[in-house]
């Protein structure tokens, strides 16, 4: 964990028409680090990551203001591309989506549209290399041309993962990364978190507050579109200091 | 810091019975340290043989309560002030446990002491006892009512308890070395009051964990202490 900041944002309030749906909320993402979101449904924290690679741009009735900083340049200026800002800032989704594609096809994808690889040797390293670091690579690497969907839920799930880090993105958000995983995909999928931090900055949005304790080295709570407390994993799990984050996480009506 | 009821409610359960147990545990040793006293100032080495079977009770409730605190732990996964309440829950069994060992061996000596001719000081000892019995009591009190204040006072109070052993030493020491007769018996009644100035000790950890409890944080290690025995006596 560092506490160089990646991703800064200040006083951000997001609006779905007349929906307040993300208030004032200030938080950073720091570089090589963890951050989790947790809090009920409806509480802002998806919203809020999906702020930060622009994901809500297609969703007309969605205002967002404030300040979205990543590395000092405005995530919303005019000048920034959405597609480009994607490649940097990478998303995993809670349903695996693989491409209807070959596996091999579904990892080349990113690399190829973003002109970032020269020849075929290139691309099949790229490939090699995202599906190790997701480490997905001894189950699929005789069959690189099978289709992705052929896979089981939780090797799509790491293949999406794979897809993800294909473009070398410096920010990874994962979106429910494992909750139709079982155990033994999770527990991969957070081994991977974890080595995914040495090289990137990873914000995870999850309801199960144990994996956010597992994974995270910073956690924020959100409620009904505030973002309640942000501070070290060890602190907000032991010694919250708000009452509603201490009920929420203990599992009490709030 | 007041807190709401689970969602799942056997969770609430299951920390009711967690602090039942530890009430209970506390109620014993209680009477323990109570009976131990009472066969030491009355002489009455069948109370103290009584005293010495039910302290296997607290044993048994020590390893009970553990049991439970880790199912709890390994089932619900408790967090926060949940989570403090149970690891605290285990080292105040614990506690609880020793000082049921410490108030077993004030009824061992007492029967010893049953049989030897009564002295003066004896009379210091029941009273450094009371004063122990009533921060045991309180300490107690406090756990059950979550107060942090009260776990604090005490704390600081055990000071108190500290000085009156250092007084009993020393008259202890100056009587024995009159009279070497002596020796036997000032040696169990030094133990005795060592062991009260033991359990005092124990009830300050009590308080620590009473304050961890609720704060969430350590009371820290700057308590206030006697001056360590032994050292303020004339060369002997």
């Amino acid at each position: 964990m560092t506490n160089e900041v990646k991703i800064s944002t200040k006083n951000v309030d997001v609006f779905y028409g007349d929906n307040h749906a993300i208030k004032d909320v200030s938080v950073d993402i720091l570089k090589n680090t963890v951050t989790a979101f947790i809090g009920p449904s409806g509480c802002g924290k998806s919203t809020f990551l999906r702020c930060l690679n622009r994901m809500n741009d297609t969703i007309d009735s969605c205002k967002i203001t404030g300040e979205l900083l990543m590395d000092g340049e405005d995530i919303y200026a005019k000048s920034v591309d959405p597609v480009q800002l994607r490649a940097k800032v990478g998303m995993v989704f809670q349903k695996p989506n693989p491409f209807p594609k070959s596996i091999f096809d579904n990892v080349a994808y990113g690399p190829r549209i973003h002109g970032l690889v020269g020849n075929k040797t290139d691309l099949e390293e790229v490939v090699e290399t995202s599906l190790r670091r997701a480490a997905i690579w001894n189950e699929v690497k005789d069959r690189l041309d099978a289709p992705g969907t052929s896979l089981s839920g939780g090797q799509q799930q790491r293949l999406c993962i794979a897809r993800a880090i294909a473009t070398a993105p410096e920010v990874l958000l994962m979106d429910e990364p494992a909750s139709s995983l079982d155990p033994i995909a999770t527990a991969q999928i957070e081994e991977l978190i974890d080595e995914l931090r040495n090289n990137y900055s990873v914000v995870i949005v999850t309801h199960s507050m144990q994996q956010a304790a597992r994974v995270s080295q910073k956690t924020a709570f959100f409620h009904m579109g505030d973002m309640v407390e942000y501070g070290d994993t060890t602190a907000i799990f032991t010694n919250p200091v708000d009452q509603r984050t201490q009920d929420y996480i203990t599992g009490r009506f709030g | 810091m007041t807190n709401g009821r689970h969602i799942v409610s056997a969770f609430d359960d299951d920390l009711i019975t967690v602090q039942a147990k530890i009430s209970e545990m506390g109620g014993l040793v209680e009477e323990l340290l109570g009976e131990a006293l009472e066969a030491l100032k009355n002489r009455d080495a069948e109370l103290a043989q009584a005293v010495i079977t039910k302290d296997k009770r607290m044993d048994a409730m020590e390893l009970g309560l553990e049991e439970l605190s880790i199912q709890i732990i390994a089932l619900r996964q408790p967090m926060a002030e949940d989570l403090r309440v149970l690891i605290s829950a285990i080292k105040i069994a614990s506690t609880l446990e020793r000082i049921g060992d410490l108030a077993k061996n004030i009824a061992r000596r007492a029967i010893y002491l049953s049989e030897a001719k009564p002295i003066k000081i004896s009379q210091s000892i029941i009273h450094m006892g009371q004063v122990t019995l009533r921060q045991l009591s309180e300490i107690l009190d406090a756990h059950a009512k979550r107060d942090a204040d009260l776990a604090v006072d005490i704390w600081n109070r055990d000071v108190e308890i500290d000085e009156m052993y250092n007084a009993i030493f020393r008259e202890l020491v100056t009587y024995m070395m009159e009279d070497s007769r002596m020796i036997g018996l000032g040696s169990q009644l030094l133990f005795v009051a060592k062991n009260l100035e033991r359990i005092g000790d124990h009830t300050t950890h009590i308080s620590e964990m009473i304050y961890y409890v609720v704060k969430g944080e350590p009371l820290g290690d700057e308590r206030p202490k006697g001056e360590p025995i032994g050292l303020g006596v004339a060369p002997f």
